[in-house]
């Protein structure tokens, strides 16, 4: 009922004051909030339902969601075209002239009354090419002699078409006269043309201001030959090259993993020989094998252990190989000293404990010959403490055969020579 | 005077250019601990030149690393002396980064540790020369040589401009000559000796492996007749 009341008073204030866009659109927006309020939902209905039936408009809801609908003018929604507000301005059929062309032909067209410029506005892109041009005597000292053996007549022809045609070689090569000149491509007439306007450019020493063209005909015959080859092929052809980029593919993936193959066998080959190196070294290590052989293998000989770490003396290869700092670039000499990152802790250890055995600077301050023979040194440190451990395998080796021998037989025993039985490094270090 | 334009990116084939340098600290103790923050010693660690030459010739700048307890660690210093000189209560590693006119010629790291205290004397301990002297304090230097290897034609050029100014050597608290000649001295003695006890192991090793393969005929022929 009050909606009803109200509607009427709005009618009645609408009758009254003037309508304006702005007012109207007030109105208009209040009567959709009177509407949402007035459209309330049926009991049982679910809110959701209920929205899709009344939007807050009580349209419709979109079929199409519309870009124009939240625009700013709120799209056909709007009561009025806004239009300009500025006065209407008459056009009229007026005659122009092209400056372009040269015959003073007149056409006609809609123009503004009040544009009054005189000027055909297009005229600006007929944009003229500066053809040169060369006169008999020109012709005749310096382009007569040509290697493609142009005549006069056929040059003419060419400049006239290029003239003509803007230098478009494609229309110039359609429109060459063939019964008078013969066949010409187009890498023929821009060859020559591109030769004379250079030769015509140097005799009149013209190089500097503009740019000269070189040409390289042979250079896009071949590329157009090639780009002909290359749509011409057939089916067939196009598929073999695929096949056979394939199995090149193929080739070479199987060749890198071969190489891949090869260097994972260099790594545990390299491997491997560590550490049979450190298996002499380690305890760890050789008591594990002694394990394996206690329970396994005890009665065969067991393959010396110490065998490697012989080998490996005799060979040369003990000892430490320092870092080569050789290439380009500084360096602190003392980076010379460097232990290599590849040497093992326990090695490492081993070596800090001859130098002080030796009492050796383990810092010595790094000359060139200090380097050198401090490295030597350490080298020969490595090796000997090797041969200590090696020896020291050994006699336990030795003892533990004895006390095999002895249990074997009873009331004998076995010699070991003597200069091997004081192994106390102590007795070692005395002597030395 | 020199041109080297282009060139001067190019290394030099074959030729190299040593700089020995002398680096470490010197320090001071109050005596006392300074009431305000604890401190017990002035120090100054620094960098210099082996022989009396202008390093900043060559040398654009020093970067002494700090400990971080300090106000800005970072210390640069772009001229000689190459020296920092601070308070402390403590000991600790200071790096001195040495970067090189020519950027292309990577810059060289060394290592110090700031001595504060005499330590007890104990042989080829230490990693520098500490010497205590009454009027200095305590010095702890080391010697290095910073090797230019094929070095930049614009770095030679520098190089051998500070080798021009060289004036004679300078007055180092250590006495480097004497130490360089007693390190290699003692190292040549020590490589005879290693080198000596090697021969005589080897010979002890191979006799050893001999009765090895001699125990093993006898136990095998024992074992055999037992069995």
């Amino acid at each position: 009922m009050s909606a009803d009341v109200r509607d009427i008073l709005d009618m009645e204030r609408a009758n009254t004051p003037e309508v304006t866009r702005d007012s109207f659109l007030a109105t208009k927006k209040r009567n959709f909030e009177r509407t949402k309020h007035a459209s309330k939902r049926p009991e049982g209905m679910h809110r959701e339902v209920f929205a899709l039936l009344y939007t807050d408009k009580k349209d419709a809801p979109p079929l199409l969601p519309t870009d124009t609908a939240l625009g700013i003018g709120a799209g056909y929604k709007q009561a009025k075209a806004r239009l300009g507000m500025k006065k209407v301005r008459k056009w009229e059929w007026a005659p122009f002239s092209n400056p372009a062309r040269n015959d003073a032909a007149v056409f006609h067209h809609w123009k503004r009354v009040s544009d009054d410029s005189s000027d055909y506005p297009f005229a600006k892109f007929n944009k003229q090419l500066e053809i040169p041009t060369y006169t008999m005597t020109e012709y005749n000292a310096h382009l007569r002699n040509n290697i493609q053996n142009w005549s006069k007549v056929q040059t003419d022809h060419l400049f006239d078409l290029a003239r003509r045609f803007d230098l478009r070689f494609i229309v110039m090569a359609d429109r060459w006269n063939r019964q008078q000149h013969g066949a010409k491509t187009v890498e023929d007439l821009k060859e020559r043309y591109y030769e004379v306007v250079a030769l015509l450019a140097k005799v009149k020493n013209q190089t500097s201001e503009k740019k000269t063209f070189v040409f390289d005909a042979d250079h896009e015959r071949r590329r157009k030959e090639q780009l002909e080859k290359l749509f011409k092929r057939t089916t067939q052809q196009v598929e073999e090259e695929q096949m056979l980029i394939n199995e090149m593919k193929k080739i070479e993936a199987r060749k890198k993993e071969r190489e891949r193959k090869t260097q994972d066998l260099q790594k545990l080959i390299s491997q491997a020989d560590q550490q049979n190196e450190h298996a002499a070294n380690t305890p760890s290590t050789r008591k594990y094998e002694k394990k394996l052989h206690k329970k396994k293998v005890h009665h065969q000989p067991r393959p010396s252990k110490v065998d490697s770490v012989v080998n490996a003396i005799e060979i040369g290869s003990s000892g430490i190989k320092f870092a080569d700092l050789r290439g380009s670039g500084v360096s602190l000499r003392s980076q010379k000293m460097k232990l290599p990152a590849n040497i093992g802790q326990r090695k490492v250890k081993a070596l800090e404990q001859a130098i002080q055995e030796f009492k050796v600077d383990p810092a010595p301050p790094p000359t060139e010959d200090i380097c050198n023979s401090f490295n030597e040194l350490r080298s020969d440190m490595v090796l000997l403490c090797e041969l200590r451990t090696a020896l020291t395998t050994c006699v336990y080796e030795m003892e533990s055969l004895k006390h095999q021998y002895e249990a074997a037989c009873p009331g004998k025993t076995l010699n070991i020579p003597p200069s091997l039985v004081p192994i106390k490094t102590e007795a070692d270090r005395d002597q030395s | 005077m020199t041109d080297f334009g282009s060139e001067s990116g190019g290394r030099l084939k074959g030729v190299t250019i040593v700089k020995p340098i002398v680096y470490g600290n010197i320090a001071r103790s109050f005596g006392k601990k300074r009431e305000e923050d604890g401190h017990t010693h002035q120090w100054k660690v620094y960098l210099k030149p082996y022989y009396n030459e202008d390093m900043s010739i060559y040398v654009k700048k020093v970067h002494f690393k700090l400990h971080e307890s300090y106000a800005n660690p970072n210390r640069i210093v772009v001229k000689p002396p190459y020296e920092i000189t601070e308070t402390g209560w403590g000991e600790f590693e200071v790096v001195i980064k040495i970067y090189f006119n020519d950027q292309s010629e990577r810059p060289v790291t060394c290592y110090h540790i700031l001595k504060l205290f005499q330590s007890p004397v104990v042989d080829g301990e230490l990693t520098s020369s500490t010497t205590m002297d009454t009027k200095k304090g305590l010095v702890s230097e080391s010697y290095e040589e910073i090797v230019f290897q094929e070095p930049t034609q614009i770095m030679q050029h520098y190089l051998l401009l500070s080798d021009q100014s060289s004036i004679g050597l300078l007055n180092h608290d250590t006495d480097f000559e004497e130490k360089k000649r007693k390190t290699l001295d003692n190292i040549v003695n020590v490589k005879q000796k290693v080198k000596g006890e090697i021969v005589t192991l080897k010979d002890r090793l191979k006799l050893a492996r001999e009765t090895i393969v001699k125990f093993k005929a006898e136990l095998a022929k024992v074992q055999k007749a037992s069995t």
